[in-house]
């Protein structure tokens, strides 16, 4: 899969072409590795260092993306990659079999589970607040979390999806996405687990 | 699939992620200084970025290609080809080394370890790699002995 999207330019202020594909490969974990993690840790510690932040700091931080690799290759786990005239600018993994609904309505229903999101450094405004430095691009986040719904609408899972979003996120899965905070799962450091139902998530695309 | 094509939807939707973090999954207490260590400075570097270099001129000279050529079939950019081959402390990117992999039916990891894009945590490889920068020269002709040496450096990368 590889299709041409939108998103948004913030020089310009126009919205540009990009790809969103899943022919992720080791070349991008280590472009993410390489590319954004330095930029990340000076970010996270220049977050860290301000008064009231309260900034924690993401699991995928301290992944050795090398050894994602063998990850590639799994049925169940599938990387989407965004990319502006080849540089990458978004990475997601998402799973479809590790984890089943749990809102008391479609509980045990299959759903699509994001375990993963991140959008390079320079496309997060917080990150380059904090550095100083404008931001890239806007909506890599939006567009990545949109495949994911629309990957379990085709695998017929009907828009059902969940994750287990970080404190600092939780405003944005429940308030702009419109997800359902089911509860804090204490197998997973008490984060909270959000979830979708088809017509939450007929909303999110339609923008409502 | 079919992904909102409405310039107004794009708009509200990157003004709601501008104001969070979208991170999910978990979480980690500290960043270990000496992880970072391992991305911004890679140890025996310039070993293994002539043992990467000259193994590149080497295979192109074995297939007798111009660097045009090989820039054409492993579907690289040349400027990015002229530079690896002529300034050791050029950077390539990870895209380039995979295609180039790919094209020379090599290991991508390893040949990212050698273009220091990752950290080498295998001595072998090191020693390998020393050996062979040492055997190898980059002129016109490719002698016997060169030959040998690449024939021996490749068939250990892809033993391993």
């Amino acid at each position: 899969m590889r299709e041409k999207i939108q998103i948004i330019d913030t020089q310009t202020g126009e919205s540009v072409e990009a790809e969103i594909f899943d022919e992720v490969a080791l070349a991008h974990f280590i472009e993410t590795q390489a590319e954004w993690r330095p930029v990340v840790l000076a970010a996270a510690r220049a977050l860290s260092q301000q008064p009231n932040q309260g900034f924690l700091i993401p699991r995928h931080f301290h992944w050795d993306w090398t050894r994602k690799e063998a990850e590639l290759k799994l049925l169940a786990v599938k990387f989407y990659g965004l990319a502006y005239e080849g540089k990458l600018q978004g990475i997601m993994k998402v799973e479809t079999v590790a984890h089943s609904c749990r809102l008391p309505e479609q509980q045990g229903k299959p759903m699509v589970y994001i375990d993963y999101i991140e959008s390079a450094p320079w496309n997060i405004k917080k990150l380059m607040a904090a550095l100083g430095q404008p931001q890239r691009f806007r909506a890599v986040g939006t567009r990545l979390f949109e495949a994911a719904v629309l990957q379990s609408q085709e695998e017929g899972f009907r828009g059902r999806l969940g994750l287990h979003s970080l404190p600092g996120s939780e405003g944005f899965y429940i308030n702009e996405c419109g997800m359902t905070p089911v509860g804090r799962d204490p197998h997973k450091q008490n984060l909270l687990w959000c979830e979708f139902t088809p017509e939450q998530a007929e909303r999110y695309l339609a923008g409502e | 699939m079919k992904f909102n094509k409405d310039r107004n939807w794009l708009a509200k939707r990157a003004e709601q992620e501008d104001r969070h973090f979208i991170s999910v999954g978990g979480l980690i207490s500290r960043i270990d200084p000496e992880w970072q260590a391992d991305v911004s400075s890679m140890p025996n570097v310039e070993t293994t970025k002539t043992a990467f270099v000259r193994l590149l001129q080497l295979a192109r000279r074995e297939r007798r290609l111009s660097l045009e050529q090989l820039a054409q079939r492993a579907d690289v950019d040349l400027g990015e080809l002229v530079k690896i081959e002529s300034d050791e402390s050029f950077k390539p990117t990870p895209r380039t080394i995979h295609q180039l992999a790919e094209f020379l039916k090599l290991p991508a990891k390893k040949l990212m370890a050698l273009a220091g894009l990752l950290k080498i945590k295998d001595f072998g490889l090191q020693q390998a790699s020393v050996r062979f920068a040492a055997r190898s020269e980059p002129v016109e002709d490719v002698s016997p002995e060169e030959h040998a040496a690449f024939e021996e450096y490749v068939k250990f990368l892809n033993e391993q």
